[in-house]
């Protein structure tokens, strides 16, 4: 009998005694149905509604209500409830194929009839598909009882406006139904409580502040944050506010000092409107400080009304930062209640199409937008300073480390670890 | 003003005067001892406020020193605590500021201005502050302005950074002083700034000029300030300027509330006012008691006095008391009795001397006629022894003078007789001007008469026809008197003028010539019964003028100078009392 080596014994004793543990590893990396995800937010939404407005920072609206198209990360036009689209002869009406085997949360199929959409629209194609993404262009069906029915991943199981919500995993979705079986938000609990919350158990994900990131990844907490989707900018509401002053104060902010100390090293700085993993050309728009020049635009410059939400807890150390640059280069800054010469204010990117989302914050500025590309359009929107970027935000939360594919809530999971554990 | 009045007014004056100035004096005593007791107050209050400040300089400069040395300022320093990790520090050690700072000054983490990380700090910290055991003052840039804070700066462990902290100069520190009732103290830290123990104080500019009287000269003021309409709301200051190396840093008041000084002031001006009223009660009764036996006596005499001068000879005054008014009166009454004695004697002797006069008279004017009456009778004697013929010659022609002289002497009795008989007038509605235009007709012929040197007649009536009440007989008889007399006066003729006028409550007539005019003593005379100028006159004329202007309630008088002519001028009242 030949003699088998050792060092294969010893080969195979050692997969024999590691395969359970790469079974596991494997198994943890894989989703797995089931569970229920708990979610905690700041924002009170009074409904869901597509057609409202409402501060839907968890993107809630589209995990239950799709559009017939929607844009990728790249900002690409993707098939949604309609697979493809044309257009007629006479190229006024597009005609959009409605997605087969849809049905609705309330077990109905969802069936256009001819198993088409018409879309009466002599616009140039990228401009329509950009407004059928919006949420607000999401199909909606209203039920004999009145409540919204929709077709996304996620039911509406429970709405206790203000309040709580519980969004149940929608079986029949088309795309498959999404791995947990439920997410349980509670709302308007301020970003303290949230964050005992997390520590105690009592939820999965907690809103953070972009500065907190840092501290909290210290405490040893998982930290899942979007690209930016906001931004922070100077807004000019008086007009009889010199050009020079609106340079000077453009000038004399350190951005990078804003980002590094005060954020933390979370945001990007940027002078421009769009960041830069949507537009890919805001380093094109100046950032740096110029304090020299700023001293010289600032010359015989009046005190200007500053305003900004001083609840807010991002705003408040970043305008207090700007006035102090501001006064450095001679432009006294007045905190301001009511009306102001210049204002603070977040500007959430809505679209990650960059044309929309360019559309969206002129319209949010009350500036005329060009129709023309995204660089020459934002080049004009901040010609003549009267918006200043300051920085890029990104939304951020702190989450158990058993939450996977946080904030994507159709494809979000819970691993191994038992929803509600500590990490 | 009676003499009883007078004196009461100097009692009252008196007392009233003595009452002010009594109060006055201890008014103005109290308020100055206020003042001292005030002044001495706010010195205190002063000092204790700079002790209050040293003590809690002390208590700042050990919490500071806790603050360098903690673990905090450690990683504020190494970079590992937030930026703002002071403001948590801050709290802990309840600073108003804290800077933790390199040894360049440069900002690592501020409480009070976060935002101000990696600027220089400007409490104008010198190097000597840095090892300086004391605590000091200082003005600390804030976004919305400066504060005025005690303030302590250490070296943190290793020197790798300072750590400066204070504490504002707040009302809390001015509560903590445990100010007496009735004192503050105010603290003055920037123009809009001005603290007490309760927070900002109102009307902070009503202190302006102090301050500014103290910034100016840096030395200690006073003034007094009244915060609203109410006097009682006054308050005293004394003000010190509170600086820290030859700059001022604010301005520390003491006030005293003058509530109780005011009131005080006010209660002795009201007793003063209470106890000069009394005074002046008193005074008027006790003056009234006195004058009353003083001025009774004078008054009886003065009421007797006006007695006899309204021709009441007969008042006597009862002599109550032996004393000088008692000598007056006394006298007063023996005055009365030598007038009546005078009086009567004078009668007499008018009476006597009016008689003489009428005797004269009568002898004058009866004189006349009877020498031709004896002439003629002693004639006729003679012519008896004549012839016949010529006896009744002289017969007739005797006669005719027995005649004519027995008229003239039946003229004469009826001039005396018209004279006594003046009947009283009886009035009725009178239209003066109608009844002078009467006289003046009456005697136009006279003026006009053929060989009488020309008198030109002037008429000046008064407007308007005034009426009165007059005995038109009388009047014209009296008016033809005066007219007559006039151009008597004027035997060469002249101007002869008449006029009336309406006077206040009447009229005047006045008739004027101008003749050769009267001698003031002829003027004194001219209206004495059988008194006359001319050389055929019975002097009853112008008697009887005067007793007509005399019946109708009215007067006449005369202005003349010799070679001026002479103006007449009756004066008569418009109404007769009851009888018309």
């Amino acid at each position: 009998m030949k003699r088998i080596p050792s060092r294969w014994i010893a080969a195979a004793s050692a997969l024999v005694a590691l395969a359970p543990i790469l079974t596991t590893l494997h198994a943890a990396r894989r989703p797995r149905y089931g569970g229920e995800v708990r979610v905690e937010m700041r924002a009170a939404l009074r409904t869901l509604d597509p057609t409202s407005p409402a501060a839907d920072s968890l993107g809630l609206i589209p995990a239950v209500f799709e559009t017939l198209v929607r844009f990728d990360e790249h900002g690409d036009p993707q098939p949604g409830l309609a697979t493809s689209w044309t257009h007629d002869a006479a190229r006024k009406c597009w005609i959009f194929a409605a997605r087969p085997n849809v049905v609705l949360h309330n077990g109905a199929p969802w069936s256009p009839r001819g198993g088409v959409i018409e879309v009466p629209d002599d616009r140039p194609l990228p401009k329509i598909l950009r407004d059928l993404a919006r949420p607000s262009s999401a199909i909606v069906v209203r039920a004999e009882d009145g409540s919204l029915v929709g077709t996304g991943p996620f039911r509406i199981a429970r709405w206790e406006a203000e309040k709580s919500a519980r969004l149940a995993a929608h079986d029949a979705y088309w795309a498959g139904r999404p791995f947990v079986d439920a997410i349980e938000i509670r709302m308007g609990r301020p970003l303290r409580d949230q964050e005992l919350d997390l520590e105690s158990g009592k939820t999965d994900v907690a809103e953070i502040l972009v500065m907190d990131g840092r501290r909290l990844r210290q405490k040893g907490l998982a930290i899942s944050a979007t690209p930016p989707l906001e931004t922070l900018a100077l807004v000019f509401e008086n007009s009889r506010v010199p050009d020079a002053t609106k340079e000077a104060l453009a000038l004399s902010i350190d951005r990078a000092t804003i980002n590094n100390v005060l954020l933390q090293k979370q945001g990007e700085p940027s002078a421009a409107l769009l960041p830069r993993w949507l537009s890919g050309y805001s380093f094109l728009f100046p950032a740096a400080r110029n304090l020299a020049r700023a001293k010289q635009l600032a010359v015989s410059s009046q005190p200007l009304a500053f305003a900004y939400d001083r609840q807010d807890e991002i705003l408040r150390p970043i305008g207090d930062r700007i006035a102090v640059n501001a006064s450095e280069a001679g432009i006294t800054l007045r905190t301001a209640s009511g009306a102001a010469d210049v204002r603070l204010v977040r500007l959430p990117i809505t679209s990650r199409d960059s044309s929309t989302a360019l559309e969206d914050l002129a319209a949010m500025l009350k500036l005329a937008s060009p129709a023309s590309a995204p660089f020459e359009t934002e080049q004009a929107l901040l010609n003549g300073y009267r918006v200043i970027p300051i920085v890029h935000l990104p939304q951020m939360w702190a989450i158990t480390g058993a939450v996977r594919n946080w904030p994507r809530l159709a494809d979000v999971w819970l691993d191994a670890v038992a929803p509600g554990d500590k990490p | 003003m009676t003499f009883r009045t007078k004196l009461l007014f100097i009692s009252s004056l008196t007392v009233a005067g003595a009452v002010a100035l009594v109060t006055g004096a201890v008014a103005i005593s109290a308020r100055r001892a206020f003042e001292r007791i005030d002044q001495t107050r706010r010195e205190a209050l002063l000092d204790q406020f700079r002790r209050e400040l040293d003590a809690r300089g002390q208590e700042l400069a050990r919490q500071i020193e806790q603050v360098a040395s903690s673990p905090a300022i450690e990683q504020i320093i190494s970079g590992t605590a937030e930026y703002d990790r002071a403001q948590t520090e801050a709290q802990s050690q309840s600073l108003d500021f804290l800077d933790v700072v390199q040894p360049d000054l440069t900002i690592i983490s501020s409480a009070h201005w976060p935002a101000r990380f990696g600027y220089k700090n400007d409490w104008n910290i010198s190097p000597e502050d840095w090892k300086a055991t004391n605590s000091f003052l200082a003005r600390i840039p804030l976004p919305e302005g400066n504060a005025v804070a005690l303030v302590c700066v250490r070296f943190a462990p290793g020197g790798k950074a300072l750590v400066a902290g204070g504490k504002k100069l707040s009302p809390e520190l001015l509560k903590s002083l445990g100010i007496a009732p009735g004192m503050r103290a105010l603290l003055w830290l920037a123009p809009s700034e001005l603290i007490d123990a309760q927070g900002p104080v109102a009307n902070p500019e009503k202190l302006a000029s102090l301050i500014a009287d103290v910034k100016g000269s840096g030395r200690q003021s006073t003034a007094t300030v009244q915060w609203n309409a109410q006097k009682s709301s006054s308050e005293a200051f004394l003000a010190m300027p509170l600086s820290e190396r030859r700059q001022l840093m604010g301005v520390l008041l003491a006030g005293t509330s003058l509530r109780e000084q005011i009131g005080l002031e006010r209660a002795i001006l009201w007793i003063g006012i209470l106890v000069g009223g009394s005074g002046i009660v008193i005074g008027v009764l006790v003056g009234w008691w006195t004058t009353e036996r003083v001025t009774h006596p004078v008054e009886r005499l003065a009421a007797g006095a006006r007695a006899v001068a309204a021709g009441d000879w007969s008042t006597r005054v009862e002599v109550l008391s032996h004393d000088e008014i008692g000598e007056l009166a006394q006298a007063f009454n023996q005055m009365t009795e030598h007038l009546i004695e005078q009086r009567d004697r004078a009668i007499q002797a008018e009476r006597v001397a009016a008689w003489r006069e009428l005797a004269r008279r009568l002898a004058h004017e009866l004189k006349n006629p009877l020498f031709p009456l004896q002439i003629t009778i002693e004639n006729l004697q003679r012519a008896r022894a004549r012839s016949e013929s010529e006896f009744d010659e002289v017969f007739r022609e005797s006669t005719a003078t027995l005649i004519a002289e027995l008229s003239n002497l039946k003229t004469i009795v009826g001039r005396f007789s018209d004279f006594a008989k003046m009947p009283p007038p009886r009035f009725e509605t009178v239209d003066l001007n109608q009844l002078v235009r009467g006289v003046m007709k009456l005697h136009e012929a006279s003026l006009l008469a053929e060989g009488r040197p020309a008198i030109s007649l002037s008429l000046e009536l008064a407007a308007g026809d005034p009426r009165i009440a007059a005995d038109s007989d009388q009047l014209r008889r009296a008016l033809g008197n005066l007219v007559l007399n006039a151009m008597d006066a004027m035997p060469d003729g002249g101007i002869l003028r008449v006029a009336t006028e309406k006077i206040e409550n009447g009229v005047r007539v006045s008739v004027a010539d101008t003749g050769q005019g009267l001698t003031p003593e002829e003027c004194e005379r001219l209206f004495t019964p059988y008194y006359t100028t001319k050389h055929y006159g019975t002097g009853l004329g112008l008697a009887i003028v005067q007793s007509v202007v005399s019946d109708h309630h009215g007067k006449i008088s005369v202005e003349s100078e010799p070679g001026r002519g002479a103006t007449f001028m009756i004066e008569l009242p418009l109404t007769q009392g009851d009888n018309i």
